[in-house]
């Protein structure tokens, strides 16, 4: 029968050389994690204020329509209105 | 032996006082010698950005009629500009490159002296750039002068709303949270705790696994929605502010609400405000006085007494009394708005011809009990809106002994309400007698990604559908025969509505003869309304009666909302040719 030996000074060192690789890569990738986060969530903060100008720009085309006088802008009262049943498109019912 | 260890003891006993020493040195030198530097410092700390992170708080939404959602408040994003006084070389060349990009800054003193506070490291000198400015500028690389990614509160509406949204500002601390409207009443929602970004995830993994798995936070915060229709609020808002600038009244306001349900669809007050300019704004805007303020509201509270003596079976719509003209009650006198006698008329008449001596003579058969618990139930409580700082109504007249309190409470004088109140105990005649819950928000988008909807549906029965029924009737016949002498008539749509004009109280007591609060409510399709609409305007110049400044803006809005919404008609021949 054999005698094995073992090492133990060489596994200890082993072993924490193993741990700090590691450890040096979870830190590698915690940083590039937080990174590639703050860098999307930035990205997103971006896109929704590009879609809060455009909301501007609607809101404001709203607000210009409700202001227009149409009689002043030369068109005339309708000389007859005909109400229909229609299928209602609201969200409210 | 023993003296070796006692020495080791002394050694170690003058380590510790020589610590303690250190220490009460060291806090002498914090608290005493500098600690006006340090309060100062935390003074300032307010118009320094945190160290916590970029500004972040969830957004509230317009709801289009197909459901859309509309930025109200969100995020915009942007650079704010600042300087570094001690690394800052040439104060004069960072100012002209400052100033070339940015629309507000210090004036050319202020930078200047700010500069020259060699002390301070960090002064913020320029707020709000665009992207591209703010990288322009970064690009300069100007010894001294930093550009630091910022976020702040915008509202794509600007004044759109404005009350109703509520405003983010600095409030008892240093953190920015909602002091008025829905930012106020849905801060806790609407607030981040922290940034989240910069947290470790490993380091969170392994000290609060639970907090993984079930976030709190996801749970709380998120987005609001509300039921407010933008198209809708930009009408409103466009015609209160015509009718309060072309009678130069005081203020204005209105409010359409699904009379069913209790979903604003549009509130305003007039004067407002614009959100993305708070510098000079009056204080005194900044609440919303459709549920803060209260009013006497006039005639338009005649359906209410009408639909309650209906209710309890004191009258029926065939009952007549003898109208003549004026009465005297308690050594008061109460009379019709023209004086005039009307004789024998049956109880539709005191709607149609807002008879104030026909609405005390109904108030008389329901007797001072009835009365008092009809108007509690509909006045009594607040609604419950989801809005800050409600106001409660004035009822204490209903407390009196009195008949005339009670005469007079019938047509609307002496007693006060909110608008918001008003228009829920209308809505009770309109929906078939049920008090509804008015609200402004329908939902609540979690961070968790479930959009949580919100229970709006306590009710109370007031009146029977019955009593409720027989009045919406009358003010059917109103618009129908008596609005704009007949004129105002929609044939393939009915519309019931009633004005009110009350006189203004005088601030020592009594009422001014000339000064007055006018009002206008009116629901449509009349038997299965799908909006009632609350119209006021207070002291309004050289005119007197509410039939003259609100019928205009009231038909102007009944027709808008019948063509936005594509409301089918409920009645009569389906081509009719205006006048």
């Amino acid at each position: 029968m054999r005698n094995f030996h073992l090492p133990l000074l060489s596994i200890c060192a082993g072993t924490v050389g193993v741990l700090l690789v590691v450890y040096i890569g979870l830190i590698a990738v915690v940083m590039s994690y937080a990174a590639l986060t703050v860098e999307f969530s930035q990205s997103v903060k971006n896109d929704e204020a590009a879609v809060a100008v455009l909301e501007t720009q609607y809101l404001a085309s709203v607000e210009s329509i409700t202001n227009t006088n149409y009689l002043a802008e030369g068109y005339a009262i309708p000389i007859a209105q005909i109400f229909v049943p229609a299928r209602s498109v609201t969200a409210l019912r | 032996m023993r003296a070796q260890f006692r020495s080791r003891i002394r050694l170690v006993l003058t380590f510790i006082a020589f610590g303690a020493l250190l220490i009460l040195l060291r806090l002498y030198f914090l608290q005493i010698v500098h600690g006006a530097d340090y309060a100062q410092k935390e003074a300032d700390q307010q118009f320094a950005s945190g160290g916590s992170g970029l500004f972040d708080r969830g957004s509230i939404y317009f709801t289009r009629k197909d459901g859309t959602l509309i930025s109200a408040a969100t995020l915009a994003t942007g650079f704010l500009v600042a300087i570094n006084p001690q690394t800052m070389t040439d104060p004069e060349a960072a100012y002209a490159a400052i100033t070339a990009v940015a629309s507000s800054t210090l004036s050319h003193d202020a930078f200047i002296a700010a500069a020259a506070k060699k002390s301070q490291v960090y002064i913020e000198v320029a707020h709000h750039l665009s992207d591209a400015d703010g990288q322009r500028l970064a690009a300069l690389g100007i010894p001294g002068v930093q550009v630091l990614r910022e976020n702040w509160r915008y509202y794509p509406g600007g004044s759109l709303a404005a009350q109703t949204i509520g405003i983010v500002s600095y409030g008892q601390g240093n953190t920015l949270s909602g002091q008025t409207g829905l930012e106020a009443f849905y801060n806790d929602t609407l607030s981040r705790s922290d940034n989240s970004l910069y947290t470790n995830f490993f380091a969170e993994l392994f000290s609060n696994v639970g907090n993984l798995l079930v976030n709190a936070r996801d749970a709380r915060e998120g987005d609001i929605v509300t039921t407010i229709e933008p198209e809708v609020q930009t009408r409103l808002e466009d015609d209160i502010a015509k009718v309060n600038q072309q009678y130069s009244s005081d203020d204005s306001g209105g409010i359409i609400m699904d009379p069913t349900t209790g979903a604003i669809i549009a509130l305003t007050a007039y004067p407002t405000y614009d959100e993305n300019a708070l510098q000079n704004v009056d204080p005194t805007l900044l609440g919303n006085p459709l549920v803060e303020h209260v009013h006497e509201f006039g005639s338009i509270m005649k359906p209410l007494t009408m639909t309650s003596a209906l209710d309890a079976g004191v009258i029926t719509p065939q009952t007549t009394y003898d109208d003549t003209g004026c009465i005297t009650v308690n050594m008061s006198k109460i009379c019709n708005w023209d004086f005039k006698a009307r004789g024998v008329i049956p109880m539709e008449q005191i709607i149609l011809q807002s008879l104030n001596v026909g609405a005390s003579w109904v108030a008389t058969q329901l007797g001072q009990d009835k009365f008092r618990a009809y108007f509690t139930e509909l006045f009594g409580q607040k609604t419950g809106i989801d809005l800050p700082n409600e106001g409660h109504a004035l009822l204490s007249n209903l407390s009196a002994p009195e008949q005339v309190d009670y005469d007079t409470a019938a047509f609307g004088q002496g007693i006060a309400i909110t608008p918001i109140q008003m228009i829920r105990a209308l809505a009770a005649v309109a929906n078939g007698g049920i008090l509804v819950q008015p609200h402004l928000v329908s939902a609540i988008r979690l961070d968790s990604g479930i959009t949580r909807t919100l229970d709006w549906n306590q009710t109370t029965r007031v009146f029977s559908a019955t009593a409720a029924h027989e009045t919406t009737k009358m003010m059917t016949d109103m618009v129908d025969t008596v609005l704009e002498n007949g004129r105002a008539i929609i044939p393939t749509m009915s519309v019931a509505a009633k004005t009110g004009t009350a006189q203004l109280t005088k601030p020592g007591g009594g009422y001014y003869t000339n000064r007055f609060f006018h009002s206008f409510v009116g629901f449509f399709p009349s038997y299965n309304p799908r909006f009632i609409i609350l119209l006021y305007t207070d002291n309004p110049k050289h005119v007197e009666y509410a039939s003259e400044t609100l019928d205009t803006t009231f038909l102007d809005l009944v027709h808008f909302l019948i063509n936005y919404y594509h409301v089918p008609p409920d009645r009569g021949v389906a081509t009719t040719t205006p006048s």
